[in-house]
C-alpha cells in the first residue's frame, strides 16, 4: 500500500516540479527587477561629450528619450544634458541632480573629446570610464573639431540623434573603405599603457549643409526632438566627416593625419577590403578599388634601426574620367601605367604618414612595441630615440586583378 | 559504500578543478608577473601534478586518510590531525566562496544586493555537504561535459581577438615578480589536499597514479591556454579585468549582431564553479565528521553549522573583500604549500595497515 502511494507520488513529481518552476519564473517575470531598475528614472546614455576648460570638466550626455506617438519617422530621439565639475564624475553627478535620472553608461557607444581637451592628457577624462565596471570598454572614441558639447547638440541631416549619425561613420564598412580609422576605449588604453604610449582616434568635423531643415527636408522638421524650433526659425543641419585621424602620444593629441595619410595607415593595418583612391596623372584622374590588402611594419635592429613598411594590394579599375573603349570597361583591369601611378601614389601616402609620425614623435606604427617584444635590452637603449633614428623603407606592391 | 569510479575522478581533475582558477587568479597573476603570468601558473600546475601523483600512490592501499593516521599515530593524534586538516579545507573554501559572491554581484545581478542574491547558495551547499562525498561521482559525470562545452565556447569566441605577441618578452617581469606571483596564487592550488580527502573513497586501479597526473595536466593546459588568451586580449589592461572569463568573449565580431550569446557558455562554467566552491567545504565537513566520531546522523548538523559560519563570514567580509584577499592570498599563503605540498608528501610515510598487537606470553 505504502509503495503504491509512493509510486503515485513519484508519478506526479514532474508535474509538481513543473508547476513550481513555472511559479518561480512567473514571479521573476512580474517582479519588475524588484523595482531596482526603473526605466522612468534611468538615463540611457548613448554618447558622452567631454570638454575641459581650466580645471573644470563639462560633461555632455546624450540621453535617449521615448518618442511621442505622433512621430512617423524612425530612429531615436534624444536630449543633451550638460553637467560641470572638477572631475568627470562630478559632471555626471550634476546631470543626475538636474534631471533625477540615474546616468546609465551600459549603452554608451561613443565618447567624443573636444579638440582643446584632447591637447591635454585625455586620460584625465577617460579615467572615469576605465574605472566604470558597467561601461563597455568596446565604446568608440573620437576627437571633434571645437567642443564636444557643440557636436552632440548639433542637428544631424541624416539622423535624429547626432551621436548615431557619427557612429554610422565608424561602421565596419566605413573602416574597410579606408576612410576612417576607428578606435575603442580598450585598444586606445592598451596602447597608452603599452611600450609605445601612442595611439589614435578618428577626428570628426561637422560640415554645415547648405539647405536648412525648414526648406529642404520637410519630413524631418518635426523629427529633431529638442533641436527643432518654431516660429519659422531655421535649424542648420550638419553632416559629419571622420576622414582625418588624430595622433596621440602619452594621451596628448600631437598631430592630425589627413585623409590620404589615414588611408595609408589603414593599408598598413590591413583593414581595407573595398576602399577606393584616385590618382591623377597628366590631368587625368583614375579611381581604383583595393580588393585585397596586406600591410605590415617590421623593425630590423641589425646595425642602424630600419623599419620596413610593406603594402601589398590588389586593385580593380573603378572609374576613369575619360571615355574608355568598351573592352577596358568590361575588363576592369588596371593597365601597367595605372599600376605604376597607384604605386607612386601609395608610396607618397606612406611617406607622408611616416614623416608625420616622426615629426610628432608618435609611435602609432608600434615600432617601440615590436622592439620591446623582441628585446627588452634594446628597447631600454632605444626607447627615447628610436623614431628619430629609424630609417623607413617603403615597399608598395600594387597588382591588378587577373 | 559506493565508490567514485576512476572515470569520475579523471573528470574531477581535468574538467572541474581547473574552473576555480578562472575567476580572479588571472588578475592576481598579472598584478605580480605581468606578461609572464604563464610561468608561475605553469610551475604551480606542475607542482600539483606531482603531488597528485604522490597522493595517488598513497591511495593504492584503498585506506582513508583518517585510518592511515590512526594506524600510525593512534586515535587521539589522528583525530587532532584530521580536525586540523578539516580546518585548512574550510580556510581554503573561503576564498572561492568570496570569489563566487563577487562574480554573482558583478556579472549577473549588478543591481541587487549581493548578499541577498548569494545567501541561497548556502542552502544548496548545506545539502551538498550533508551528502556522502563518494556519491558525487555522478555529478562530476554530468558537470564534465558542461565544463568542456562552456570552456570551448568561451575560447572559440575569444581566441581570435587575442594578440599572443603581448606575452613577449619572456621573463621581463623578473625572477622576484615571478616567484611572488607563484607564491601569492598558491591559494588557488589546493587540488592535492582535496584529493587527499578523497583517498580511500575510490578504488585504485593499475596506472591510475600517472593517469591522474596526466588528466590534471590536461586541465592545467586549459588554464594556461585561458591565461594566454586572456593576456592576449587585454594586455596592459589585464590587471583590471576581474572575472576574466565573463569578459573575454564579448569582442567577438558576431556578438554585435547576435547579442551576448556567449552568456550561454558563461552560465555553463558558472554552474560548474558553483559545484567547485562546495568541494573544499564538502571535504572539510567529511574530515570533521571523521575527527568527531564518524556519526552519519551528525553530518547534516556539521554541514549546516559550517555553512552558517561561512555565511556569517560573507556578511563580515562583505565590504572588506580586499582585506580578506590580502590575508588569504598573501599573509597566510604559506598554509597552502604546507597542506598541499608538504603534508601530502609526508603522508607517504603513513602506515597502510594496523600495527600487529604483541601477544603477551
Amino acid at each position: 500500500m505504502k509503495s503504491e502511494k509512493f509510486r503515485n507520488f513519484y508519478k506526479t513529481v514532474p508535474l509538481k516540479l513543473f508547476v513550481l518552476l513555472a511559479a518561480i519564473v512567473l514571479i521573476a517575470f512580474f517582479s519588475n527587477d524588484f523595482g531596482l531598475v526603473d526605466i522612468q528614472k534611468t538615463a540611457v546614455i548613448l554618447a558622452v561629450g567631454l570638454d575641459k576648460e581650466d580645471e573644470n570638466y563639462t560633461v555632455t550626455a546624450q540621453i535617449a528619450v521615448p518618442k511621442g506617438s505622433d512621430r512617423t519617422t524612425g530612429g531615436t530621439s534624444s536630449v543633451e544634458i550638460t553637467g560641470e565639475g572638477r572631475t568627470v564624475a562630478d559632471g555626471f553627478g550634476q546631470i543626475y541632480a538636474k534631471t533625477g535620472w540615474v546616468p546609465k553608461l551600459v549603452f554608451c557607444n561613443l565618447i567624443v573629446v573636444g579638440e582643446e581637451t584632447a591637447k591635454k592628457d585625455v586620460f584625465c577624462c577617460l579615467d572615469y570610464f576605465l574605472r566604470n565596471e558597467y561601461m563597455s570598454d568596446n565604446c568608440l572614441l573620437a576627437v571633434c573639431e571645437g567642443k564636444a558639447s557643440e557636436l552632440l547638440s548639433s542637428t544631424s541631416a541624416i539622423d535624429d540623434t547626432s551621436s548615431l549619425a557619427v557612429e554610422k561613420l565608424f561602421s565596419d564598412a566605413s573602416e574597410k573603405s579606408g576612410k576612417v580609422m576607428k578606435n575603442s576605449l580598450k585598444d586606445f588604453s592598451i596602447a597608452y599603457y603599452g611600450p609605445s604610449h601612442s595611439s589614435y582616434m578618428p577626428y570628426v568635423r561637422a560640415i554645415e549643409q547648405s539647405a536648412s531643415s525648414g526648406e529642404s527636408t520637410g519630413g524631418n522638421t518635426g523629427g529633431n526632438g529638442g533641436g527643432g524650433s518654431s516660429g519659422g526659425q531655421q535649424t542648420q543641419e550638419k553632416v559629419f566627416s571622420a576622414q582625418e585621424t588624430a595622433l596621440f602620444r602619452g594621451g596628448v593629441m600631437v598631430a592630425l593625419l589627413n585623409a590620404q595619410e589615414t588611408f595609408a595607415f589603414s593599408l598598413l593595418e590591413s583593414k581595407i577590403v573595398a576602399g577606393t583612391f584616385t590618382v591623377q596623372k597628366e590631368g587625368k584622374s583614375t579611381s581604383m578599388t583595393v580588393i585585397e590588402d596586406k600591410g605590415s611594419v617590421e623593425l630590423n635592429m641589425e646595425g642602424a634601426p630600419k623599419a620596413t613598411l610593406s603594402v601589398n594590394v590588389r586593385l580593380r579599375l573603378y572609374n576613369r574620367c575619360s571615355a574608355s573603349p568598351v573592352e577596358d570597361i568590361s575588363a576592369s583591369t588596371p593597365t601597367v601605367y595605372d599600376l605604376e601611378n597607384a604605386n607612386a601614389y601609395l608610396n607618397n601616402c606612406l611617406a607622408l604618414l611616416v614623416q608625420k609620425c616622426v615629426e610628432s614623435d608618435c609611435d602609432v606604427l608600434l615600432l617601440k612595441r615590436s622592439l620591446y617584444r623582441s628585446s627588452l635590452k634594446k628597447y631600454r637603449e632605444w626607447e627615447q630615440t628610436l623614431l628619430q633614428a629609424v630609417t623607413p623603407e617603403l615597399k608598395v606592391t600594387a597588382r591588378g586583378i587577373t | 559504500m559506493a565508490k567514485i569510479s576512476s572515470r569520475q575522478l579523471y573528470f574531477l581533475l581535468a574538467c572541474i578543478m581547473p574552473v576555480g582558477k578562472l575567476i580572479l587568479m588571472p588578475t592576481h597573476l598579472v598584478y605580480e608577473a605581468k606578461n609572464d603570468l604563464l610561468i608561475p601558473a605553469a610551475v604551480n600546475i606542475l607542482i600539483q601534478a606531482g603531488m597528485i601523483f604522490l597522493v595517488m600512490l598513497l591511495s593504492r592501499s584503498n585506506k582513508q586518510l583518517y585510518d592511515m593516521l590512526e594506524y600510525t599515530f593512534g586515535r587521539v593524534v589522528a583525530k587532532v590531525l584530521t580536525l586540523l586538516f578539516s580546518l585548512f579545507l574550510f580556510f581554503a573554501a573561503l576564498f572561492p566562496l568570496l570569489e563566487q559572491k563577487q562574480l554573482v554581484q558583478s556579472v549577473f545581478y549588478d543591481t541587487l544586493p549581493s548578499l541577498l542574491v548569494f545567501s541561497p547558495f548556502f542552502i544548496f551547499s548545506i545539502y551538498i555537504c550533508a551528502t556522502p562525498i563518494s556519491s558525487f561521482g555522478r555529478v562530476w559525470d554530468l558537470l564534465a561535459p558542461i565544463s568542456i562545452v562552456g570552456f570551448i565556447g568561451i575560447m572559440a569566441f575569444s581566441i581570435g581577438s587575442a594578440d599572443f605577441g603581448a606575452l613577449l618578452p619572456f621573463g621581463a617581469a623578473g625572477t622576484r615578480a615571478i616567484v611572488s606571483a607563484g607564491a601569492y596564487t598558491m591559494s588557488w592550488f589546493f587540488d592535492s589536499a582535496l584529493l587527499l580527502s578523497l583517498v580511500g573513497k575510490f578504488e585504485y586501479k593499475k596506472n591510475m597514479a600517472w593517469k591522474s597526473s596526466l588528466f590534471y595536466l590536461l586541465g592545467g593546459f586549459a588554464i594556461l591556454l585561458f591565461l594566454a588568451v586572456f593576456y592576449g586580449i587585454f594586455e596592459g589592461l589585464a590587471l583590471r579585468q576581474s572575472f576574466a572569463f565573463s569578459k573575454m568573449s564579448k569582442y567577438f565580431s558576431a556578438i554585435t549582431a547576435l547579442g551576448r550569446i556567449d552568456y550561454i557558455f558563461i552560465y555553463a562554467l558558472s554552474l560548474v564553479m558553483a559545484y567547485f566552491c562546495t568541494l573544499p567545504l564538502h571535504a572539510g565537513v567529511d574530515c570533521l565528521n571523521r575527527a568527531l566520531g564518524g556519526n552519519k546522523v551528525a553530518t547534516p548538523l556539521y554541514s549546516a553549522g559550517i555553512n552558517l559560519v561561512m555565511l556569517f563570514l560573507m556578511f563580515l567580509l562583505d565590504n572588506n573583500f580586499q582585506g580578506a584577499n590580502n590575508l588569504i592570498t598573501k599573509t597566510l599563503f604559506w598554509l597552502f604549500p604546507l597542506f598541499c605540498v608538504l603534508i601530502p608528501a609526508l603522508c607517504l610515510l603513513l602506515r597502510r595497515s594496523p600495527r600487529e598487537k604483541r601477544k603477551v606470553s
